[in-house]
Formats: C-alpha cells, sequence, structure tokens
C-alpha cells in the first residue's frame, strides 16, 4: 500500500477539505439551532456532504442511498413530526443539571480526544491506507455490493426488512390517537393527570 | 485522501452528535443528534472497508442505515404520542412512567 508515493491529486484535496468541513459545519448547526425547521435543513445538509464522502471512498451504492433514504425518507419524517408538535423552546441548552451535563461532554471530549490521538499515531498502518487503486474495479457499486448483500448477507437482509416492517407498525400502533371508550386497554391517554 | 483524515471527521461528527444529545432538551433535536451518531458510526465502516478493501463494511453500512430508518419511525411515533397526553416534548418534564 504506497499511498505515500502515489498521493492524492489537488483536486481530491479540495473535495475533501469542503465536504468533511461542510459536514462538520452542517452538524454544528443542527445541534445549535433553535428552531426545529432550521435545524432540520442543517441536518439535511450534512446528510448530503456525508454522502459526497461516501463517494470519494468510492462506495457509490452507498452515497446514492444516503440521499435517497436519510436526505430523502427520513427527514420527511422528521418534517411531518415537527409539523405535529412545533413549538418553539425558550431555552434549547438545558439550565437544570448543567453540571451533570457539562460533565458527560468534557468525559465525551476526553473519549475524543484519546481517540484521535491513536488514529493520529497510527496513521502509517495499512488500514487507513485509500489506495489510488481500487481493490477490484467495481468496487462498491450496485451490482458488486448487491450480490455480497444476496449471498453472504442473506440472512441479515431478510431479518432487517421483518424488522423494518414491525418497526412501521408500531409507529402506526403508537401514534395513533387515542382511542377513547376501550376499558380493557388502560394505556391510552384518555384523562389527563 | 489517507484513511485516518475520514475517521478523524467520523469522530468529530460522532462527538458533535454526543453533545447534541446530552445537552439538547427537545426530544426532537435528541433524535437528530442520534442520526448523526449513526451517520458517523457508517464514515467510519465506509473508511475502513475502503482500507481493506473489502466490501462486508459496505453492507453493515447499509444495515445501519436501515437501523436508523427504524429507530425513526418508532422515536418519532413515541414522542408525538407523548406530546399527545403529556402537551410536552421536554425530556426534563417527562420522567414519570405513570400516565
Amino acid at each position: 500500500m504506497n499511498y505515500v508515493l502515489a498521493g492524492p491529486s489537488l483536486l481530491d484535496k479540495i473535495a475533501f477539505v469542503v465536504l468533511a468541513g461542510s459536514v462538520l459545519g452542517f452538524a454544528l448547526l443542527t445541534i445549535t439551532r433553535k428552531g426545529a425547521v432550521a435545524a432540520l435543513m442543517a441536518l439535511i445538509g450534512a446528510f448530503c456532504a456525508m454522502a459526497g464522502l461516501y463517494a470519494t471512498l468510492s462506495a457509490h451504492f452507498l452515497a446514492v442511498l444516503q440521499v435517497l433514504v436519510y436526505a430523502g425518507a427520513i427527514m420527511v419524517l422528521f418534517i411531518f413530526a415537527v409539523m405535529i408538535l412545533n413549538r418553539d423552546e425558550e431555552h434549547p441548552i438545558a439550565l437544570r443539571g448543567l453540571f451533570v451535563r457539562a460533565a458527560g461532554v468534557l468525559a465525551t471530549g476526553y473519549l475524543f480526544y484519546r481517540l484521535a490521538w491513536l488514529v493520529v499515531r497510527e496513521r502509517r498502518t495499512d488500514v487507513f491506507s485509500t489506495a489510488i487503486t481500487l481493490p477490484i474495479p467495481e468496487y462498491g457499486n450496485v451490482a458488486s455490493v448487491g450480490r455480497l448483500l444476496f449471498s453472504d448477507f442473506l440472512f441479515p437482509f431478510e431479518a432487517i426488512s421483518l424488522l423494518l416492517l414491525v418497526a412501521v407498525v408500531a409507529g402506526v400502533l403508537l401514534a395513533r390517537p387515542p382511542r377513547p371508550a376501550r376499558s380493557s386497554q388502560s394505556t391510552d391517554g384518555g384523562g389527563a393527570t | 485522501m489517507p484513511g485516518h483524515l475520514y475517521i478523524l471527521v467520523s469522530l468529530a461528527l460522532f462527538f458533535i452528535g454526543t453533545t447534541g444529545v446530552l445537552l439538547r432538551r427537545n426530544a426532537l433535536f435528541v433524535l437528530m443528534s442520534v442520526e448523526l451518531q449513526l451517520g458517523a458510526g457508517s464514515l467510519a465502516l465506509l473508511t475502513f472497508a475502503r482500507g481493506l478493501g473489502d466490501q462486508k463494511g459496505h453492507v453493515v453500512a447499509f444495515f445501519v442505515m436501515a437501523l436508523a430508518a427504524a429507530e425513526a419511525a418508532v422515536g418519532l411515533a413515541i414522542v408525538v404520542s407523548v406530546y399527545r397526553t403529556r402537551r410536552q416534548i421536554d425530556l426534563d418534564g417527562i420522567n414519570e412512567l405513570r400516565n
């Protein structure tokens, strides 16, 4: 693996810097916005930029799926939820229990620091070498990943389809308005406490 | 680009997502931050798949995507259901299981 000799071209560097910068910038916007719609739009931008990063890793199938599934379907779900419960909050950042939360963020930051330090120290290992030559010519396209999906991973694929079905049924059951008169079911939120 | 830069981006993205989960009070924003964390995991999977020259990481990232869809569906349904009974989705205000 000789990525030192065959280094990335200038266009690769520009694409990586732009895409990684927009991923992190949009992610920061997502968690700092007050309005839910603005945060959602930033999240869509982050996912589209992440699809670009996938494409630079020559994972073309996953890049297309990222745009279709994440930036498309899941975000539509979020937009519908925002439409139902659109309220502006006065204090987006919690003030109560701030000390505990700050401790949690500091602990996560320390974890990030140690992992990043480890990654930078071990950056010469073969795992991190994204060589210019691909392992196989059709690496990461639909046919190649799909063949793997339907041969080695057929059982997990069917299991995940069952999981999606269960999730759809659960979503319908949970979000349905509570029926007024069913004496056997007391879990429906009929009466206010 | 060398792969460790992708891993650094993935780590930073996971840190941002965790910060969002810890600091935000609105349940919608917490779910969005969880999506960011899942995306960071997928990015790391694809980077290592590229480094190892193995496509199994792509398949696992595909499963993560399907899992994120299921999680978003159930999570948002729970948030809508809680909002219907409580009139709030503030995670600090929802602290009892009793209806």
